[in-house]
């Protein structure tokens, strides 16, 4: 069971966003009955947030601090690419995307002035030890020093390609004996910013380790990054959905997930028991890369909530209990270690994602190849056009 | 009877999984149905467009009204009929949430995932094969699991015979067909429209063992159930299976080695529910997940657990369940069940027995012919080509009145069938409406039609529709139609008769003649024949 569920939210994930955000702001305003610290009324500030960040801000410790500062903080949650590009803004006080690029995007597009990056969450792939020992076997999994362990994309790219079979690697029989194909279950890369991710890492192990930047670039390897994708199936639209299968159905039906560390983590530090078994394991990317969470302010209101976020101790320590990395280090690691946990390494070899747009373009032709009308994401009723781009420096 | 189908479908695309549904089919007898009439509604009560698998969570449902003061209220509604009412925005304001076997369905639809909100996954269940145990210890399957080519291979071998709902109709029958159409095209990853073309012979071997069909899986463990030397087994939820009482042998759960598609059951809430909803959704869920009701539906329902940890001792197998990858386009999912039905299925010879006495004359004449032609060709929806006569279907018309009529037979070509479809169309033009109804003289007459036709063409399957909106007034009488079926062998009795009542036909009396021969009823008494045609086709 995720974390999310666990804590009892009650967020929507694909969300008509125009009816909540309208709800926030005037169902909020008219209904909000809380009152601040003083005594006086709390001011209602809206956010539109990544589907992963929605059980933090519901956490009642968290809306507690807020309240203390006089905030009601209400929020929902859209997909990363959804924000960037057809969500309307009217009336939000700040947005909360789960990638740089794209909160870079809507700093250029709303020209916010500033954007605040509380806390980060390396991408990682959530797995199973049999996994790992075949992988490990095979040579496409490694673990370093401190036992952590890396999946080596180039090599995982270079079984992908060849079709390997789970039952093809030596040792299968025993240990994961299945005919499907090795492959990493994500979200919908139409639809979501985890998947965006895995994007960015594998198209920069196809373009020989460098960050594509270029039409030449993005051609040579559309094909090769289009079938990771394609070749899943069905995949959900948000990033809790193939985790809560990885945790509920397990092995048979998810062995590796690609995951913000922020999930697995925060659902060891879960403050009901966890649902992570002694055999699942948490693995990174080789190279992997951050998933920057990136507040940009529309309003007043909504800078000061990118300042609490950033500045305020005990928020910070409430990001690092959900398993985000705030920008003092040492907070993540008590918090870890509170709970004794281990705590996972930073990784050393982490890439830059390439610019929105090239990001979005990419992500544009591999759409075009779920061939179905059906298939191609749904734009939300209400909202506005995407203008027309403008270059975004890379991160 | 459920009359969605003619508000939405717009656009083929949207109308193609919707086009999945039959789900709508109700017997008579399962009069629990009451979708579309509309839930009773108050401030702690959740309405619920609910498939109708989840039935048998009632008794813990019961229990939520008591532990935490939120009343459940259940409409069923097949799956994927379901999807098409939340896609089209027909669950908008009538529920507050839907709790379906799968939300891939819905999520392929345009204009379905935006009409969900947060979803909770409550518990799972395979879709698997249920053998009797000695077939399963005869063929090793006990002890070593096989997979779909081996399962194909003793099909074809004659060394097994089984049951599957139509994937057109039944969610468990779709399941199924993605499980084996994906193993047997190999590739270890997603089904491609390229991989169908390849794959159809593979399939078409594999579907020779099917001697069994349903339009629902609670229809198709009752008949399995009710005649278990019928067939061999038949492919279900595992929950299903589990939960089978067959005379005189235990049932063997064989789960395919590369590949099944299970159901999760995912508790959703519409984004059209009102704020007030939420919390009780939310308390809702939370409960369903507690320990205490996993551990319950689990022993209650057969269903795994949907939270992971939960202890469930020896209730399910520990070995693992490979999950096969679902089609991720509509495209796939619909030339997926158009190759079924058109190519790889065993395929269906159909009788119609048709009420032409003078009360039909007018518009339930004209409702009649329209239902007919429906299935030949002039729905052109995706919806109604699922249920048109599919290739290599032999369809015969025998109408009756005073007397029985002459049967008309037509054979749908291999190829293509418009020929054969314009053909069918212009017999159902001439039909005319005078005369008695002598339906069981008629009804007699068939069976010696179509125990022919089985002999002719074997491997086929047979059976019988019975559409009549009146009382039996001329000719033998039920009685004595029921000795003549009790005098048939094995082959005729396997033949089931499927009622459609119309009109003033007599429920009660039809109902038992229906049940009698393996078949059921559908209700068209509101006079929507074209549905309970359209629905009858998941059921041939």
């Amino acid at each position: 069971m995720s974390a999310t569920a666990k804590r009892g939210i009650a967020i929507g994930l694909a969300v008509l966003l125009i009816v909540g955000i309208v709800f926030a702001i005037f169902g909020g305003r008219l209904f909000g009955a809380s009152k601040s610290a003083g005594g006086g009324p709390l001011t209602v500030v809206t956010g539109v947030i990544g589907s992963e960040k929605a059980p933090f801000f519901a956490d009642a410790g968290v809306k507690k601090i807020f309240a203390s500062k006089g905030y009601d903080v209400e929020v929902t949650t859209a997909g990363s690419r959804q924000i960037a590009t057809s969500v309307n803004l009217k009336g939000v006080d700040f947005v909360f995307p789960s990638s740089a690029p794209a909160a870079q995007k809507i700093k250029l597009e709303t020209g916010a002035s500033t954007t605040f990056a509380p806390f980060y969450s390396p991408m990682a792939i959530a797995t199973f030890k049999p996994i790992v020992q075949l992988l490990s076997a095979a040579g496409i999994a490694n673990q370093d020093a401190t036992g952590t362990w890396h999946l080596d994309i180039a090599k995982y790219l270079q079984a992908v390609a060849a079709g390997t079979r789970w039952n093809q690697l030596p040792g299968a029989a025993n240990l994961y004996n299945s005919s499907r194909s090795i492959l990493i279950s994500s979200t919908d890369i139409r639809q979501s910013n985890s998947a965006a991710m895995y994007l960015a890492i594998a198209s920069y192990v196809a373009n020989n380790d460098s960050v594509v930047d270029s039409q030449a670039d993005e051609d040579a390897l559309i094909d090769q990054a289009g079938s990771l994708f394609l070749e899943q199936g069905f995949s959900a639209s948000s990033s809790e959905e193939p985790f809560d299968d990885y945790l509920s159905q397990g092995i048979g039906s998810k062995p590796m997930v690609m995951i913000y560390e922020a999930q697995f983590l925060g659902e060891e530090m879960s403050a009901q028991k966890s649902a992570i078994t002694p055999d699942m394991v948490l693995m990174y990317p080789d190279p992997t890369v951050f998933s920057k969470h990136t507040v940009v302010p529309l309003t007043k209101a909504g800078t000061a909530i990118g300042q609490l976020l950033v500045d305020d101790p005990k928020l910070a320590k409430l990001e690092a209990i959900y398993g985000f990395r705030p920008a003092n280090a040492s907070v993540f690691k008590d918090a870890l270690t509170e709970h004794k946990l281990a705590v996972p390494p930073l990784p050393v070899n982490v890439i830059d994602p390439p610019s929105y747009e090239t990001l979005e373009s990419m992500i544009e032709q591999i759409s075009t190849r779920y061939d179905s009308p059906g298939a191609s994401a749904t734009p939300t009723p209400g909202t506005t056009t995407d203008p027309s781009p403008s270059p975004t420096p890379p991160q | 009877m459920m009359h969605r189908r003619r508000i939405v479908v717009a656009a083929a695309a949207f109308a193609a999984l919707a086009a999945l549904l039959t789900g709508c089919v109700q017997s008579s007898s399962s009069s629990t149905t009451t979708s579309g009439g509309g839930l009773a509604d108050g401030s702690t009560v959740l309405r619920v467009l609910a498939g109708s698998e989840v039935k048998d969570m009632l008794p813990i449902l019961a229990q939520a009204e008591k532990a935490i003061g939120v009343k459940v209220e259940l409409d069923y509604i097949g799956t994927l009929d379901g999807t098409e009412e939340v896609a089209s925005g027909g669950a908008k304001g009538k529920y507050d949430a839907t709790w379906f076997p799968n939300n891939r369905y819905l999520s392929l639809l345009p204009g379905a995932s935006s009409a969900i909100g947060t979803s909770v996954k409550i518990m799972s269940s395979p879709v698997v094969f249920g053998l009797r145990q000695s077939v399963a210890r005869k063929l090793g399957w006990d002890t070593k699991p096989p997979t779909w080519a081996e399962l194909s291979a003793a099909a074809s071998a004659g060394d097994f015979t089984y049951g599957m709902t139509n994937p057109a109709a039944s969610n468990s029958g779709f399941s199924a067909l993605v499980s084996v159409a994906t193993a047997l095209s190999g590739t270890g990853t997603s089904l491609t429209d390229a991989d169908i073309t390849t794959v159809t012979p593979q399939m078409a071997t594999f579907f020779s063992g099917q001697k069994l069909t349903a339009g629902s899986s609670g229809f198709l463990a009752d008949k399995f159930s009710a005649d278990p030397t019928s067939v061999d087994g038949i492919i279900n939820y595992e929950s299903v299976l589990k939960g089978l009482k067959i005379k005189g042998e235990p049932i063997s759960i064989i789960t395919p080695t590369d590949g099944v598609v299970t159901s999760d059951y995912p508790l959703t809430l519409l984004n059209s529910a009102s704020a007030a909803k939420k919390p009780l959704f939310t308390k809702l869920t939370n409960w369903l997940r507690t320990t205490k009701i996993q551990k319950e539906i689990a022993t209650q329902t057969h269903r795994r657990p949907g939270v992971p940890g939960i202890y469930t001792g020896n209730e399910f197998p520990k070995t693992i369940a490979f999950e096969t990858p679902f089609p991720n386009t509509l495209d796939v999912a619909n030339t997926l069940i158009a190759v079924y039905l058109d190519a790889a299925r065993p395929p269906a010879q159909t009788l119609f027995v048709l009420d032409t006495s003078g009360s039909m004359e007018g518009s339930r004449l004209e409702s009649l012919q329209q239902a007919l032609k429906n299935l030949a060709g002039a729905d052109t929806s995706t919806t109604g080509s699922f249920a048109e006569f599919a290739n290599r279907e032999r369809v015969t018309l025998l109408p009756f009145n005073t007397k029985p009529g002459s049967p008309t037979t037509f054979d749908v070509p291999q190829d293509n069938k418009d020929a054969v479809l314009a053909q069918i169309r212009d017999y159902t033009d001439q039909l005319m409406a005078d005369g008695n109804t002598d339906i069981y003289s008629t009804l007699k007459k068939a069976y010696g039609i179509a125990l022919q036709q089985q002999t002719e063409r074997p491997g086929t399957i047979v059976s019988i529709v019975l559409m009549t909106d009146g009382e039996n007034n001329q000719g033998i009488s039920e009685s004595d139609f029921e000795k003549y079926f009790t005098s048939l062998g094995a082959d005729g009795k396997a033949i089931p008769t499927y009622v459609v009542l119309f009109g003033d036909a007599n429920v009660d009396e039809l109902t038992k003649l229906a049940t009698a021969t393996g078949g059921t009823t559908f209700d068209a008494l509101n006079g929507d024949l074209a549905s309970a045609f359209q629905a009858i086709r998941g059921y041939q």
